[in-house]
C-alpha cells in the first residue's frame, strides 16, 4: 500500500501545529520553533513525493530538501541574532510589548 | 580432573574447526579472529534452525557485543594508564595500591562508583537529570560501529560512514545542554554553555578538515577511505593521508579539534576542576557520573578512531612487507600512539581560558581547515611531486605564519594596570 | 510502512508538545525530539544523506541556537505563556482550522494519476553531488553567499554593545 496520504497528513498536522505556534505563542523564539516545525513539514512533503509519488527517477525532491534545510538553519540564525538585539534594548521578549516603533 | 578437562578442550577445538571445514569457510586467521565470537554465535543459530532474520540479528548483536566489550575493557585500561603517564610526567608514582602495578585500579573505581549515593537535587528535573548521562554515551558507541578496525572487522559497513560519525557527534552537544540545564544550579549552567559553544566551535574544523580527504578519496564510507590509502610511494613510504602536506596539516587540526571535542585539556575549561567544580557534570554522583566518563572516554576512542582512518591509513601497516601481521593490530597500535600524544598534550599545556579558546577556533584553526581544501585539490592537480610538494606547503606555511603572528600580537600581555595597588 | 506508523504519531506527539508546552526550554527540547524523529523518518524512507544532514543541521545546529537563545534570554516567566489560554487556544484553531481543512481535502481529492511507488528506492549519494555541482551550480554559490553573509551578519547583531561602562576606580 502506498504510504504517501500517511506521510502527507502527517506533514498537514505538522504545518497546522508549527502555524498555530506562530499564531498563538507569546514568546518570539518560541514562535521560531513554530517556523521551524512549519519547514521540517514542507520537507517532508517533498521526501514522500520524490519517495512514493514520482513514476521515474530524479533528485528534484532531496536536491530542494537540501537548500530548504541550509537555508532554514540560516533564517533561524538571522532571527535569533535580531531577537537578541531586541532583548537587549526592551529586556523582554513578550512580543506582545513589541508594539511601538518608538524605541 | 587434568586429562579429561584437556580431552574435552581438545574436542571442543577439533568439533569447531570440523564445523568450519564443512563450512568451507577459515574460521580462525588472524584477520578474521575478531569476528570469532560473530560466526561462531551465527552458525550456532544455523545449527538450531532458526529463521534467517534470527540469525542475523544475532551475528549483529555479537559482533556489536565484541565491539562494545573491547572499548569498555580499553576504557578501564586507559583511565588508569592515564592517571600512571599524568604521574609519571608529574614526578609522583600512580595509583598502585590496588593490585601490582594498579591493575585493579579501574576495577575499584568502578565498586566505588556503582556504590555511591545517587543524589538529585531538589530543583533538578529528575527525568532530564537522568536522560542526559545515557544520551552522551549512545553517541559515542553508535560512532564506534562505524569506524574499520581490519581488514575484514567494520561492525556496520555504511556507504555514509563519515556523515553518520558527524551527526552522532551533535547528538552530544544537546546531551551536554540537557545535563547543565537539568541540574537545576548555576555552575552546570555556565559549564553547559561553554562545552557547548566550545564543542560547536571545534566541529567546524574537524568537519572541514575531514572534507579535503573524502575530496582526494572520493567516498564518504571510511572503508574506502582506508582503502584509497593503500600502496606505498617508492616502495616503502606508506601513502597516508599525513604524509602529504595538506594531510599533515589537515592532520595536526584534526587532532587539536579531536581534544577540544573531547574536553580534554587544554580544552577542558568546561569540566577544569579549579574552574567550575565539574561543569556540567558537578551535580552527577555515583553511576551517572561514571556514565559521563565512560561516554567522554569512548568518544576519545571513537574520534582517534576517525582520525587514525582519514589520516593515518587505518589499518593500513606501515612497511610493505609486515603484512602477516594482522590489520587489527595496526589500527590498535596507531590508536595507543595518538591516545598516548592526547595524554602527553595533557600533562603538558596549561588550560585555555574560554575568549582565548574561541578565538584559536574561529581566527586561527577554521581559515587553516579552510585552506587545506584548495591545496589539496591543487596537490591532486599538480601531480605530486617535489615541485608540488613545495608550492603545496608555502600556500600552506605562509598564511599560518601570516595568522599566527597577528594573532600573537593582539593577545600579547600588555603591561599591567593596577587599580587598587600601587 | 509500519516504522511510518509508528513514527508518525511520535512526530505528532513531540510537536505537540512543544506547540504547547508553557516552559520554553521544554518546548525546545521537544523540537529537538521532533526533528531528531523527522531525521529518522528521512532514513527509513531512503534518503539517508538527507536524513543525516537533518540531524547534523536542525539537532545539532537549529535546537542548539534556539537553546542558547533561550538561556540568554531567560524567559523564566511562565505566566504570561499559562496565561494566553484559553482564549488563544480557540482563536488560534479557528485560525487553523481552515488551513487544516483545505490540505486535508486536497489529501483526500486522490494522488495524481502517475503516483508510483519504488521509482527511487534510495538516495545515491554520488549522483545527488553532481547534480548539485554539475547542474545547479548557481543555487550552490547563491547558498554559500546567503550563509556567508548570515554568519558575519548574526555575528554582528549579536555582539556585546561597543560602548561599555567604565571599570570602577580608574584613575
Amino acid at each position: 500500500m502506498n504510504p504517501l496520504p500517511l506521510l502527507l497528513t502527517l506533514s498537514s498536522l505538522l504545518f497546522v501545529l508549527g502555524l498555530f505556534a506562530v499564531l498563538t505563542r507569546r514568546n518570539a523564539i518560541l514562535i521560531l520553533v513554530g517556523i521551524e516545525l512549519m519547514l521540517n513539514a514542507a520537507n517532508i512533503n517533498f521526501i514522500a513525493f520524490w519517495r512514493y509519488g514520482s513514476a521515474e527517477a530524479d533528485l528534484t525532491g532531496p536536491l530542494f530538501v537540501l537548500f530548504s534545510i541550509a537555508i532554514a538553519a540560516a533564517e533561524a540564525a538571522v532571527g535569533l541574532a535580531i531577537i537578541l538585539m531586541v532583548f537587549r534594548h526592551t529586556r523582554s521578549t513578550d512580543l506582545n510589548r513589541l508594539d511601538s516603533l518608538h524605541g | 580432573m587434568r586429562v579429561p578437562a584437556l580431552i574435552a578442550l581438545l574436542m571442543g577445538a577439533f568439533s569447531t574447526l570440523g564445523l568450519a571445514e564443512a563450512t568451507r569457510q577459515p574460521l580462525l586467521t588472524g584477520e578474521s579472529l575478531p569476528r570469532l565470537p560473530q560466526r561462531l554465535v551465527e552458525m550456532g543459530l544455523q545449527a538450531v534452525k532458526a529463521p534467517d532474520w534470527l540469525v542475523s540479528l544475532g551475528g549483529f548483536a555479537t559482533a556489536a557485543a565484541t565491539v562494545v566489550g573491547v572499548f569498555l575493557t580499553a576504557f578501564a585500561l586507559l583511565s588508569l594508564i592515564e592517571r600512571k603517564t599524568l604521574a609519571r610526567a608529574q614526578n609522583r608514582l600512580g595509583p598502585n595500591r590496588a593490585g601490582i602495578f594498579g591493575i585493579l585500579q579501574p576495577v575499584a573505581d568502578g565498586i566505588k562508583m556503582l556504590t555511591k549515593e545517587d543524589i538529585v537535587p531538589t530543583k533538578a528535573e529528575w527525568f532530564l537529570h537522568l536522560l542526559a548521562p545515557v544520551l552522551i554515551v549512545i553517541p559515542s558507541i553508535l560512532a564506534l560501529g562505524v569506524i574499520p578496525y581490519g581488514r575484514e572487522w567494520l561492525p556496520v559497513p555504511l556507504e555514509l560512514g563519515l556523515v553518520f560519525f558527524f551527526a552522532v557527534g551533535t547528538m552530544t552537544e544537546v546531551a551536554v545542554f540537557i545535563a547543565g540545564w537539568a541540574s537545576g544550579s548555576k555552575f552546570p549552567m555556565l559549564g553547559a554553555m561553554r562545552a557547548i559553544s566550545q564543542m560547536i566551535s571545534y566541529e567546524l574544523p574537524l568537519i572541514i578538515s575531514a572534507l579535503s580527504v573524502v575530496m582526494l578519496s572520493g567516498t564518504l564510507s571510511l572503508s574506502g577511505i582506508v582503502a584509497a590509502q593503500g600502496g606505498y610511494h617508492l616502495g616503502f613510504i606508506p601513502a597516508w593521508n599525513i604524509l602529504t602536506p595538506w594531510g599533515f596539516v589537515a592532520g595536526v587540526v584534526f587532532l587539536i579539534a579531536a581534544n577540544a571535542e573531547s574536553n580534554r585539556c587544554p580544552f577542558d575549561l568546561p569540566e577544569g576542576e579549579s574552574e567550575i567544580v565539574a561543569g556540567h557534570m558537578t551535580e552527577y554522583s555515583g553511576f551517572k557520573y561514571a556514565l559521563f566518563f565512560m561516554g567522554e572516554y569512548l568518544g576519545l576512542f571513537a574520534i582517534s578512531g576517525l582520525g587514525i582512518t582519514l589520516f593515518l591509513g587505518g589499518w593500513q601497516p606501515p612497511l610493505p612487507g609486515l603484512g602477516f601481521v594482522p590489520s587489527w593490530i595496526w589500527f590498535f597500535g596507531k590508536l595507543a600512539v595518538v591516545i598516548f600524544f592526547f595524554l602527553w598534550v595533557r600533562t603538558t599545556f596549561p588550560r585555555i581560558r574560554i575568549d582565548q579558546l574561541m578565538r584559536f577556533a574561529w581566527l586561527c584553526m577554521i581559515p587553516i581547515a579552510l585552506l587545506t581544501v584548495p591545496v589539496a585539490a591543487l596537490w591532486q592537480y599538480s601531480g605530486k611531486g617535489a615541485l608540488s610538494w613545495l608550492l603545496c606547503s608555502a600556500i600552506l606555511a605562509i598564511p599560518f605564519i601570516i595568522i599566527t603572528v597577528i594573532f600573537n600580537r593582539r593577545l600579547a600581555p600588555s603591561i599591567r594596570q593596577y587599580h587598587f595597588a600601587e | 510502512m509500519i516504522p511510518l506508523l509508528i513514527l508518525s504519531p511520535l512526530i505528532l506527539l513531540a510537536a505537540l508538545g512543544a506547540v504547547w508546552k508553557a516552559r520554553p526550554v521544554h518546548a525546545a527540547l521537544l523540537l529537538a525530539l521532533a526533528l531528531a524523529m523527522v531525521a529518522v523518518l528521512y532514513l527509513t524512507v531512503g534518503a539517508e544523506f538527507i536524513g543525516l544532514v537533518q540531524f547534523m543541521v536542525y539537532v545539532g545546529g537549529v535546537a542548539i541556537l534556539i537553546v542558547f537563545a533561550l538561556l540568554i534570554t531567560r524567559p523564566g516567566d511562565e505566566a504570561a505563556e499559562v496565561a494566553r489560554r484559553p482564549s488563544s487556544l480557540v482563536m488560534g484553531l479557528a485560525c487553523v482550522a481552515p488551513v487544516l481543512g483545505m490540505l486535508l481535502y486536497a489529501i483526500s481529492k486522490g494522488l495524481p494519476v502517475e503516483a508510483a511507488e519504488g521509482a527511487n528506492p534510495k538516495l545515491p549519494v554520488e549522483a545527488l553531488g553532481r547534480e548539485l555541482f554539475e547542474n545547479s551550480v548557481p543555487a550552490v554559490l547563491a547558498v554559500g553567499v546567503l550563509l556567508t553573509a548570515v554568519l558575519i551578519g548574526a555575528a554582528l547583531f549579536a555582539r556585546e554593545p561597543a560602548n561599555k561602562p567604565e571599570p570602577p576606580a580608574s584613575r
